[in-house]
């Protein structure tokens, strides 16, 4: 059914429903036919083989929390998926659900970013992989298809010089929207920055890498001042909205703020 | 000077059987096993469906009403509008029973011509199901055509506002003048003056207001209804033009009231409905008809100018209080009267000048909210003592203890309290189980706060309150009580059960109680104003006493003693002088019973009576007492991203006797989580008059990862007017939270944010704005 739909409107896979059955009632339209793809169990799962990382798109947030190697291999994803929602919603709560409703503010997206995963997308003419850096196009828009149905996401298993952290600033410890999420992904060699990214949540049309941060702190021996010229780059390069949980103003600065901090985290955990 | 080594609880030659032991409460076991039906389970054979028609802007005229598809729509049974009414309004008061009612405070029961607030409604639809009824609402053709409105208690007071109440948008005002400021402030070595101001808030409970309604054999309109009060049987039979005989509530256990289940809410458009079908209708409002179809707590502007002598006694204290109405009264006079009443808090002022006002808007109407209006007023005078601390270079403690109340001494309002005032010991009771202060670890900065209060329980007494309970032992020696209380899920009933248990000497387990059916159980007002236990409780005792003494009398023939001599417990009945003579309960009972000898009672308890306080003064007596109490909190602030956490909140209060005592600390806690989120993040925000935050997931209830352990240090003064010399929990066990965490937070930031909620994104301006200054 997926594979023949047209738009979102006719046919959407529908993971634990915990944002679409929401957005449904809320609005009172939704796809005409929704594919419970949330309940198969050949697309739940975690395998790490071969230096990768492959979590299946029905594998729910409790999952990840329940799962003791992926403090190993995604120590940043556990982080998320630890303060992600309440006990209820994570135990429903799928990851591709969280990538394909596409909200600027979904948790496991920063991570994913940080850890440079990728996402496997099928149809009925067949599958292709894609980068999560550049899966989105704009506010919930995003390269996949409406007949490609998101079936696994991918990442490097990350090398033993390497940290990653992630926060989430909400208004309060339960159940929060997101009010800026970042996540910072370093890794070193002969003493210099080597692989470097930086997520923002919350604070653009869509989940970014700050690619400018990034250059900022690449191929340089990391210092104090280094890190917070990457953190004004990352805020720079945000272009949050004023709401009702904050404004734009405040959460410009907690790009800031948390880049700076993540980022000297981050770096103090490998010296 | 430490009052820690002192007696916390009063010296007195009692031993209780029941009272005061952390029981499980009577209604546990339906609850926690899923048998309780609340008022949303009950269903009837032939039963509609009802919707509400809200208007969506807050203020407009109505140029045009047409439901005539809705009303061709098959299925639905019934569309009424303001056409359809044979009286158009609805009291807002309290339903208490004094009878007495403010004038010009009725609601249009649907709009008629003006719409005065978002969501106000407009049409009410019954169908066969809720879909039908539903699909209808979306049929009716309203023309709302806007009009200028007014949205905010500033502009509302100018000259040329909008009018939305009366001609000059001005609900109620008082004053109190107690001495001559000018005298204190002329005393006055330093004066500190300081604004605070709070926000909406919603009561946010559990269960949405829902209820069922049918019309019986008799012609008596029956509503099965999640409710406080079923005392509004009166209003809403004088909005239907019915006698008040014709008209019966019956409440279930509720899922939670806060005040918010006071008012009038399903049960007037269940009434109307049922009316005009024949039928028995449901109406179960969704969580947003809950955000739009009740009132809220008002938001408050409290300025206070104190002044102090240099070591911190308090010269004089002039307060300024506006509160905002919404465009209807319902409880807006009372609640401003507690702040009014509340205004100095639980510290001995000379010289004390208040005026206060509550002012008609556009925004949301709001009404009764655990605390009343004295809430408010504690974040104002507590936040108040510690910036005055700060100034004064006094610790915040120490300041407060320098001026508190003691018994005896005269409140703002000149009335002598009586009863104990153990505010010092709660205070310090409270600061000791809050420990040291953890050190600061870069950004992270911990914060310790205190808030003190006093709080009235009971009705103001020129409201005549009375509460009326039945006690009576069958055959078999069990016992029934009826009482017309209803449960919030405090514990209402079960505590009626220990109390008639504890003079009877039977189990609270073993008590059968009926409650909240205003036919059928004697009515006892409505469970708000911290008056349940108060009231219910004493006119329960008195009713157990009178049987307790009549079957007393008679064992007393039978042991050959005097009826003082007789003592009930464990179902036996014995001599205290002997207790080896004993006789069962049931034995005595039938023995009773062939005698012809009464084996029930309808008691009444009257609340003490009163007039009105001096208008021109304030003087005279508010409540029948007052509960004193202090809260303390540990916070840690990240003073970079504004956040806040709570580490630890000790609640200390003198309730007088606990009855159970399990209860009290439900109580505490509930109240605490509460504050807790009023403090920190909950807030309606009205933009325009329009709601903006009309769910769960914007209005933000702190959440269990939210909430720290609560701890609850309860103090038995046995001073209080409640049975065994109770006080009341209700609200207090809530009132200081907020202002507490307050505290603490600016403790730990060296500065203050004065307007509620305090959002990381405004702490984290306030340590910004703080540091530029230097
Ligand atoms: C109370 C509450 C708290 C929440 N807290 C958080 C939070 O803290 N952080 C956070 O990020 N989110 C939160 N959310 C939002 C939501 O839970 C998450 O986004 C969640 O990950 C969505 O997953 P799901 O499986 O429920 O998705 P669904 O609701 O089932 O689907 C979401 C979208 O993804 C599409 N989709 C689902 N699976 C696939 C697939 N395999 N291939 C293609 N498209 C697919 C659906 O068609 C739909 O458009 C919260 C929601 C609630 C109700």
């Amino acid at each position: 059914m997926i594979a023949k739909a047209k738009t979102a409107n006719d046919v959407a896979p529908l993971g634990g429903g915990t944002n679409l059955v929401v957005e449904m009632r809320a609005s009172g339209v939704g796809p005409a036919t929704l594919v419970s793809v949330g309940q198969l169990a050949g697309l739940r799962g975690i395998t790490i083989a071969d230096g990768t990382v492959t979590i299946g798109a029905a594998t729910t947030v409790s999952d990840i929390l329940r799962d003791p190697r992926m403090k190993q291999v995604a120590a940043v994803l556990v982080e998320s998926a630890d303060v992600f929602a309440g006990q209820m919603i994570r135990n429903t709560a799928t990851v591709a659900g969280n990538i394909c409703c596409g909200s600027p503010a979904a948790d496991l997206v920063p991570p994913l970013l940080a850890l440079g995963a990728s996402v496997t997308l099928r149809s009925g003419s067949g599958e292709r992989t894609v980068p999560l850096d550049g899966y989105f196009t704009g506010y919930k828009t995003s390269v996949r298809k409406p007949d490609e149905l998101l079936t696994a996401i991918s990442w490097p298993v990350p090398t033993a010089k390497s940290a990653s952290r992630f926060y989430k600033l909400g208004r309060r410890r339960g159940d929060a929207i997101t009010m800026v999420g970042v996540s910072v992904f370093v890794s070193l060699k002969d003493g210099v920055c080597d692989t470097v990214r930086i997520a923002l949540g919350a604070v653009g049309p869509c989940v970014m890498r700050s690619k400018k941060a990034e250059a900022v702190m690449q191929g340089k021996a990391p210092s104090a001042d280094l890190i917070a010229k990457a953190a004004q780059a990352a805020t720079a390069e945000s272009t949050p909205i004023d709401d009702i949980r904050a404004s734009g103003e405040y959460r410009k600065e907690q790009v800031q703020v948390l880049v700076q901090r993540l980022l000297t985290q981050s770096l103090e955990s490998l010296s | 000077m430490n009052k820690l080594d002192e007696p916390t609880v009063a010296e007195q030659n009692v031993n209780f059987r029941q009272i005061g032991k952390p029981r499980t409460r009577t209604d546990a076991p339906g609850k926690v096993f899923g048998k309780t039906p609340y008022a949303g389970d009950y269903v009837m054979p032939d039963m509609l469906h009802a919707r509400v028609l809200r208007a969506k802007v807050p203020s407009a005229r109505m140029t045009r009403l047409d439901v005539s598809k809705a009303r061709a729509l098959p299925g639905v049974a019934s569309v009424l509008t303001f056409r359809d009414l044979k009286i158009g309004t609805v009291a807002t008061d309290i339903p208490g029973q004094t009878g007495f009612k403010r004038r010009a405070t009725d609601q249009q029961i649907l709009v008629d011509e003006l719409v005065r607030y978002q969501g106000e409604p407009i049409a009410i639809v019954a169908a066969e199901t809720v879909e039908i009824a539903q699909h209808a609402l979306s049929l009716i053709e309203v023309d709302l055509e806007p009009v200028p409105g007014v949205y905010n208690v500033f502009d509302a007071q100018k000259p040329d506002s909008p009018k939305v109440f009366g001609t000059d948008n001005l609900v109620a005002s008082y004053k109190v003048r107690k001495g001559d400021v000018e005298v204190g402030f002329a005393a006055a070595d330093v004066i500190v003056e300081n604004t605070f101001t709070t926000q909406y808030i919603e009561h946010a409970f559990l269960e949405p207001e829902v209820g069922l309604g049918w019309e019986d054999e008799q012609g008596v309109i029956n509503i099965r209804s999640s409710t406080q009060a079923v005392e509004t049987f009166r209003y809403i039979a004088d909005a239907m033009g019915l006698p008040h005989s014709k008209v019966r509530i019956r409440g279930a256990l509720v899922g939670g009231g806060f005040g918010g289940k006071c008012d009038v809410t399903v049960e007037l458009y269940i009434a109307l409905l049922t009316k005009a079908t024949g039928r028995p209708v449901r109406l179960g409002f969704t969580r947003e008809d809950s955000f739009y179809g009740h009132g809220k707590r008002h938001p408050f502007i409290i300025t206070h100018k104190t002044g102090f002598t240099r070591d911190g006694k308090i010269t004089a204290s002039k307060i300024d209080i506006t509160s905002e109405s919404g465009p209807y009264a319902f409880m807006s006079p009372y609640v401003l009267m507690y702040a009014t009443e509340a205004g100095p808090g639980p510290y001995l002022v000379d010289h004390v000048h208040i005026d206060s006002r509550s002012i008609a808007t556009n925004n949301m109407y709001t009404s009764a909210f655990r605390g009343f209006g004295a809430t408010q007023a504690c974040i104002a005078y507590e936040q108040q003592m510690d910036e005055a601390a700060k100034v004064l270079g006094i610790d915040r403690i120490e300041l407060r203890r320098r001026n508190l109340l003691k018994t005896g001494d005269a409140i703002a309002t000149g009335f002598k309290v009586q009863s104990a005032v153990w505010t010092e010991e709660c205070m310090d009771r409270a600061m000791a189980a809050l420990g040291e202060k953890p050190k600061d670890k870069g950004p992270i900065k911990y914060g310790h706060g205190l808030a003190a209060y006093q709080q009235g329980y009971g009705r103001m007494i020129w409201l005549h309150d009375t509460a009326e309970g039945w006690v009576g032992v069958e055959m078999d020696g069990t016992v029934l009580v009826r009482s017309g209380m209803t449960d919030i899920g405090a514990g209402q009933t079960s505590s009626l059960a220990q109390i008639a248990g504890e003079l009877l000497g039977i189990d609270m387990m073993d008590i059968t109680v009926y409650n909240s059916d205003s036919s059928t159980t004697p009515l006892a007002g409505t469970s708000s104003a911290s008056r349940g236990l108060y009231m219910s409780g004493n006119a329960v005792r008195l009713a157990a006493e009178a049987v307790r003494d009549r079957l007393a009398a008679r064992a007393a023939q039978h042991f050959g003693s005097t009826a003082d001599d007789v003592d009930f417990a464990n179902a036996q009945v014995f001599l205290k002088s002997d207790p080896r003579k004993t006789m069962p309960f049931k034995e005595l009972v039938a023995t009773c019973a062939s005698e012809g000898i009464h084996r029930a009672e309808l008691a009444i308890f009257r609340a003490p009576f009163g007039d009105w306080i001096d208008p021109e003064t304030g003087q005279g007596q508010v409540h029948p007492d007052y509960t004193y109490g202090a809260h303390a909190v540990q916070v840690a602030v990240d003073t970079e991203t504004g956040e806040v956490t709570i580490l630890k909140s000790i609640g200390a209060h003198d309730i007088g006797q606990a009855v159970n005592m399990a209860a009290v600390e439900g109580q505490i806690e509930g109240g605490v989580a509460q504050g807790h989120g009023y403090a920190l993040s909950e807030e309606l925000i009205y933009k325009d008059g329009c709601l903006v935050t009309p769910s769960l997931s914007e209005y933000l209830c702190p959440t269990s990862m939210d909430s720290p352990r609560i701890e609850s240090i309860v103090l038995e003064s046995r001073s209080g007017l409640g049975p065994f010399g109770a006080k009341g929990i209700g609200e207090p066990g809530h009132t200081p939270a907020a202002p507490a965490v307050a505290n603490a937070v600016a403790d730990a930031i060296g500065t203050r944010v004065f307007d509620f909620p305090l959002t990381p994104e405004k702490i984290a301006r306030a340590v910004r704005t703080a540091r530029k200054a230097g």
